[in-house]
C-alpha cells in the first residue's frame, strides 16, 4: 500500500546541555503513508520534529531523503528539498490575506522591471491560492480576505492546505487539531487523507489519540527520548496506546525494520 | 517634620566632623598635598548648548593658566535638575577641591550645593544661582535683563521707531520656564513699555530647543502678521530658525531681526544684513572669573572677586569693530 | 434599487476607511482654524504646513516600516541632527563651499551633501540592526542607545554650534506664494514618499515587513530571513532620516545638532494617528502621510489663532487617543 521510503532518520541524538532530548531515534517514512508520532510531554516529540524539519541539527545520526544522505542547516533547506512543516498554532500571519499567507516565502513577482524590484503579481497569486486550496478540499470564501477575519478552524485549514499544496515529499504537522471543535478537526483529518492520496509522506504529531488512531497507518511512540514502539496502527487500540505512552505496557525496542 | 530636619542636621554635623577628622589626618603629610594639583569640578547645564561650549573654552584656558585640573561635567542634552542632581552627586563623590555649579533650578540644586559646602568644597555659581548665596564664594552672571533691553533698543532703531506710530513685533523663546529666556523677555518688555510704547508684542512661541521648530513659528507669524516689523529671537536656536525662515520667504532686511548669542554662524549673518543685531553674552569670561575666584579662595581663604559679579551683554551689529567681534564671538575647540 | 444599495455600500466603505476618516479630520481642522483666523485659509499657510511636513514625513515613512514590522526607531530625530551636521561639515570644510557660495553654485555640493547625509543615516540604521539582531537588544533600548550616541557625536562634531554651508533657499520656499504652495524640496520628498509607499504595499519588501510584524515565527517558518529583512528596515529608516537631515539643513542653511530634537515623537505620533499599530502588522502609507499633515495643520493652526503652544501637545494627545480608540473599535468589528 505504501510506496518507497522517502524520508528516513537513523540513530539521531540531540542533547541540550546535560539533558538527552533524543537518544538514538530511527524512523522511516514511506510515500503515501501517515505516521502518528505520540508521546508524553518531554518525550522528545518536538525535538524530533525540529530535527526532521531542519530547525535543529542533531548531535549524531543521519538523515536520508529519497535514499540520499542530507543535512539541514536551516528550515529553509528542508523546505526547498520538499519538506513542509506546520508548527502548532503559529503557521499564519493574521494580518496578511489568505493568498499572501499561501504564497509567503514563494511570492510570484510581476514580469519585467517591476518584478526585478520585487513587485508582486497579486491577482495571479489570489487566483492560484484559491485553486490550490480547493484542490485539497478547502473552501475559503475569498483569498483576498485577511486571515484575522477567518474562524479558528478556517485558519488551520488554510495553514494545512498551504503545507499540502506546497509539499513535494513530506509534510510534518505538529498538533494541527489542537483547539479545534469536532467538526473542524474532522475537516483537518480529511485534508491529511487528501495529502496521503497525493502520495506525500505525512508525520502527524498529536495528543488527541482518537485522531491518531483514525488517520494514521503506523504509530511511533516516544518515551524519554527513545522510540519505544513502532508498529502498524491496527495493532493499537485506545488503551494499549495510552499504556505504551505512559510505560505501563512493556515494550520491546524496535530496531529499524 | 521638625524632628527629621534636626536629625538631618545632626547627620550633616556628624559628616562634617568626620570630614574634619580626615582633613586633620591628611594634614599630617602636608608636604605631599600642597604639590598636588587642585581639582576643580565644573557642572554645567547642557553640553549641546553652544553657550556652554563657549564657556568650556574659557574654563579650560583658565584651568591651564592656574595649573589646576578641570572636571567638566553635565548632561549632554537636557537642561533639567532631574539629570543634573545625580551628576553633581557623582562629581562630589570624587571629592574635588572646588565646584563651579550652574544650577538648572535654584531650589532643586540647593541641597547639592549645601552638601558640597558641608564637605569643605568651595562652591561658585555661574549664569544662574541657588537660592541661598550666603556660603557661595561668588556668583558670576551675564545680565540677561539688560540684554533684553538692548534687544529692544536695537529693534526700535532698525524699524525707525517714531512716537505715535504703531509697530508689531513677536518673540521666539525656547520654553516658558528657561530662566535666561524669562529674564531676557522681562528686560525686553520693560524697555518696550518704558521707551517704545508704540511697539506691540503680538505673540510669543516656543522652539523646544529645535531650530526647525523656531523656523515654523516664524513662518506662521509671517502669514498671520503680513505687516510684522520685527522679531526678537531670544536665544541661539531661535536666532538660527528665524533667520532661515526670513531667507526662505525672501524677507531678510525687510523684517528686523534681533538675535541672541554670538554663534560664529550668526555673527556672519549680521555682516550680510540678515540679523539687525545680535546680543552676545560672555560665557568664557564668566567661567574664567569663577575658576580664578575658587582657586584663590581655596589657596588663601579669600578672593579678590566680588561676591556677585554681573557682566553686561554686548550688542553686535553691522558697526561692531573686528576686534570686538573677535572678542565676543563664541569660540569652540 | 441595486444602484442605491451599491451607493450605500460605497459610503459605508468610505466611512470605515482610515484614509477618509483622516481626510475628514483634516477638513474639520481647516474649517475650525479658518473660522477663528481667516488668514489660515491661504497658500502661505499651505506652504508653511507643507514645509514642516517635508522633514517629519520622511522619518515617519521610515517609522511606518519599522512599526509595521513590530519595532520602533527612537534614533530618527537624533539622526536628523547628526547627518545634518556631518554633511554641513563635509560641504563647508571638505568641499570648501561656505554660506557665501552663490546659490546657483550650491546644487552640486548639496547633492553630494545629500549623499553623505543619507549614508550617515543608513550607517546609524545599520548599527541599530546589529544591536537588535546580533546583540538581541529590544528595538526600544537599542535605538534609544543610538539616539544618545548620535546626539552626543553631533555635539562633539559641531561643538554644539550650527555649521553653515552652501544653500539655495529658493529650493525650500514656495514655488509661487500666490498659487503654488509646493517647493522643489517638498516635491522631491513627495516623490520619495510615493515610491516607498508603492514598495510597502505592492512589493515583496513590504509584504515581508507586514509578515514579520504580524507573526515573526510564521515568517521564519515560511523561509523568510527575518534578521536580514529587519536589517533592511532599520537601514531604510536611517537613510530616510538622513534624507530628512539634508532637508532640514536646506531649510536652515546650516547643520545643527539640535535640529531633530523631539522629532522621533512627532514621527511616532504621525504613524499612530495614521492608524498603524505599535504591536506590528498594521499600518498604511496614506495614514502616515495624512497623520503627519494633521500634526502640522494643528501646529500651524494653533500658532495662527494665537493659542499657547503647550496646547499643541494636548491636541496631539487627543488625536492619538482617538486614533487608538478607533483602531480598537475596528478590531472589535473584525475589520482591518
Amino acid at each position: 500500500m505504501a510506496g518507497e521510503v522517502i524520508y528516513e532518520v537513523k540513530n539521531v541524538s540531540k542533547r541540550y546541555g546535560s539533558v538527552v532530548a533524543l537518544d538514538g531515534a530511527s524512523l522511516k517514512l514511506h510515500a503515501g503513508e501517515v505516521i502518528g508520532l505520540v508521546g508524553d510531554n518531554g518525550a522528545g516529540k518536538s525535538t524530533l520534529v525540529k530535527v526532521l524539519s531542519g530547525a535543529h541539527k542533531p548531535d549524531g545520526g543521519q538523515i536520508f531523503l529519497d535514499g540520499a544522505e542530507r543535512s539541514w542547516d536551516s528550515p529553509r533547506d528542508a523546505l526547498e528539498a520538499g519538506i513542509e512543516t506546520l508548527y502548532q498554532d503559529s503557521g499564519l500571519a493574521p494580518h496578511l490575506t489568505v493568498s499572501q499567507n499561501v504564497f509567503l516565502g514563494r511570492e510570484r513577482v510581476k514580469k519585467g522591471i517591476l518584478g526585478w524590484f520585487g513587485f508582486l503579481a497579486k491577482k495571479d497569486m489570489e487566483h492560484e491560492a484559491h485553486r490550490n486550496l480547493e484542490e485539497v478540499g478547502i473552501a475559503v470564501p475569498a483569498s483576498n480576505r485577511s486571515v484575522s477575519q477567518l474562524s479558528g478552524g478556517q485558519r488551520q485549514a488554510v495553514a494545512i492546505g498551504r503545507s499540502v499544496a506546497w509539499a513535494r515529499k513530506v509534510i510534518i504537522l505538529d498538533e494541527p487539531t489542537n483547539h479545534l471543535g469536532a467538526r473542524q478537526a474532522g475537516e483537518v483529518l480529511q485534508i491529511i487523507k487528501a495529502a496521503k492520496k497525493k502520495g506525500l509522506g505525512v508525520i502527524f504529531i498529536s495528543h488527541t489519540l482518537p485522531h491518531v488512531l483514525e488517520v494514521t497507518d503506523r504509530i511511533v511512540v516516544l518515551r524519554l527520548g527513545r522510540i519505544v514502539k513502532d508498529a502498524p496502527t491496527s495493532e493499537f487500540d485506545g488503551d494499549t496506546l495510552v499504556g505504551t505512552i505512559t510505560g505501563t505496557i512493556q515494550t520491546i525496542k524496535v530496531e529499524g525494520d | 517634620m521638625k524632628r527629621s530636619v534636626r536629625a538631618f542636621a545632626g547627620l550633616g554635623a556628624l559628616a562634617a566632623v568626620a570630614l574634619l577628622a580626615t582633613g586633620c589626618s591628611s594634614s599630617a603629610n602636608t608636604a605631599a598635598t600642597t604639590d598636588k594639583k587642585l581639582n576643580i569640578a565644573f557642572v554645567m547645564g547642557a553640553e549641546s548648548d553652544p553657550f556652554f561650549q563657549a564657556m568650556k573654552v574659557g574654563a579650560e584656558e583658565e584651568a591651564k593658566a592656574q595649573g589646576v585640573n578641570l572636571i567638566w561635567q553635565g548632561d549632554p542634552k537636557n537642561y533639567s535638575p532631574e539629570t543634573q542632581i545625580p551628576i553633581v552627586d557623582t562629581v562630589l563623590a570624587g571629592k574635588p577641591d572646588g565646584l563651579v555649579l550652574i544650577p538648572t533650578d535654584p531650589t532643586a540644586l540647593q541641597a547639592s550645593a549645601d552638601k558640597a559646602i558641608a564637605q569643605g568644597i568651595a562652591v561658585a555659581n555661574v549664569d544662574t544661582h541657588v537660592n541661598d548665596l550666603s556660603k557661595i564664594v561668588t556668583f558670576i552672571t551675564g545680565d540677561n535683563k539688560d540684554g533684553g533691553a538692548k534687544a529692544a533698543d536695537a529693534l526700535a532703531a532698525k524699524i525707525g521707531y517714531k512716537d505715535g506710530s504703531k509697530y508689531q513685533v513677536v518673540v521666539g523663546l525656547t520654553s516658558a520656564t528657561a530662566t535666561t529666556n524669562v529674564a531676557r523677555l522681562e528686560g525686553f518688555k520693560a524697555q518696550v513699555a518704558a521707551k517704545y510704547p508704540g511697539i506691540e508684542i503680538k505673540d510669543v512661541a516656543y522652539s523646544e530647543s529645535n531650530p526647525e521648530k523656531a523656523a515654523t513659528n516664524v513662518n506662521n507669524w509671517l502669514t498671520k502678521y503680513p505687516n510684522l516689523n520685527g522679531i526678537f529671537a531670544i536665544d541661539g536656536t531661535n536666532a538660527s530658525g528665524a533667520a532661515s525662515a526670513l531667507e526662505a520667504k525672501k524677507l531678510t532686511g525687510k523684517v528686523a531681526l534681533v538675535g541672541y548669542d554670538a554663534y560664529p554662524d550668526n555673527v556672519a549673518k549680521v555682516k550680510s544684513g540678515i540679523f539687525t543685531a545680535l546680543i552676545a553674552q560672555v560665557p568664557a569670561e564668566e567661567a574664567r572669573q569663577a575658576i580664578k575666584a575658587l582657586v584663590e579662595y581655596i589657596k588663601t581663604g579669600k578672593t579678590s572677586i566680588a561676591h556677585e559679579v554681573v557682566i553686561p551683554n554686548f550688542t553686535i551689529d553691522a558697526n561692531t569693530t573686528d576686534a570686538d567681534l573677535a572678542k565676543y564671538t563664541y569660540v569652540a575647540n | 434599487m441595486t444602484d442605491s444599495n451599491q451607493l450605500v455600500a460605497k459610503v459605508r466603505g468610505l466611512v470605515s476607511n482610515q484614509a477618509s476618516i483622516l481626510l475628514g479630520v483634516l477638513a474639520v481642522l481647516t474649517i475650525v482654524f479658518t473660522a477663528l483666523e481667516p488668514k489660515f485659509f491661504s497658500i502661505a499657510t499651505a506652504n508653511n504646513i507643507l514645509t514642516d511636513w517635508g522633514s517629519v514625513v520622511l522619518i515617519a515613512v521610515g517609522q511606518t516600516f519599522v512599526v509595521i514590522s513590530g519595532g520602533i526607531d527612537l534614533s530618527v530625530g537624533a539622526i536628523i541632527g547628526l547627518s545634518g551636521v556631518v554633511s554641513a561639515y563635509f560641504m563647508a570644510n571638505i568641499l570648501g563651499k561656505t554660506s557665501a557660495t552663490p546659490a546657483d553654485q550650491a546644487y552640486g555640493p548639496l547633492l553630494l551633501g545629500a549623499l553623505v547625509s543619507v549614508a550617515v543615516g543608513a550607517f546609524v540604521g545599520l548599527i541599530n540592526a546589529v544591536l537588535i539582531n546580533k546583540a538581541r537588544i529590544v528595538p526600544f533600548i537599542a535605538t534609544l542607545a543610538t539616539m544618545g550616541a548620535a546626539l552626543g557625536l553631533s555635539v562633539i562634531f559641531s561643538s554644539g554650534m550650527p555649521i553653515s554651508g552652501p544653500n539655495d533657499f529658493n529650493l525650500i520656499g514656495a514655488l509661487d506664494y500666490n498659487w503654488n504652495p509646493f517647493s522643489v524640496a517638498v516635491i522631491i520628498v513627495a516623490l520619495v514618499v510615493a515610491v516607498t509607499g508603492l514598495f510597502l504595499h505592492k512589493s515583496r519588501f513590504g509584504l515581508y515587513t507586514y509578515a514579520i510584524g504580524s507573526n515573526a515565527f510564521a515568517a521564519r517558518a515560511a523561509g523568510i530571513n527575518v534578521e536580514r529583512h529587519i536589517t533592511k528596515i532599520y537601514v531604510l529608516s536611517g537613510a530616510l532620516s538622513g534624507l530628512a537631515g539634508i532637508y532640514v539643513y536646506m531649510r536652515l542653511g546650516s547643520g545643527s545638532p539640535s535640529s531633530g530634537t523631539g522629532r522621533e515623537l512627532d514621527a511616532i505620533a504621525a504613524v499612530v494617528i495614521g492608524g498603524a499599530s505599535l504591536m506590528g502588522g498594521i499600518g498604511r502609507m496614506w495614514g502616515t502621510v495624512l497623520g503627519t499633515l494633521i500634526l502640522f495643520t494643528v501646529q500651524s493652526g494653533l500658532i495662527m489663532i494665537g493659542v499657547a503652544p503647550d496646547w499643541k501637545k494636548v491636541v496631539v494627545a487627543i488625536l492619538i487617543a482617538a486614533a487608538v480608540a478607533a483602531q480598537t473599535l475596528q478590531n472589535k468589528n473584525g475589520r482591518r
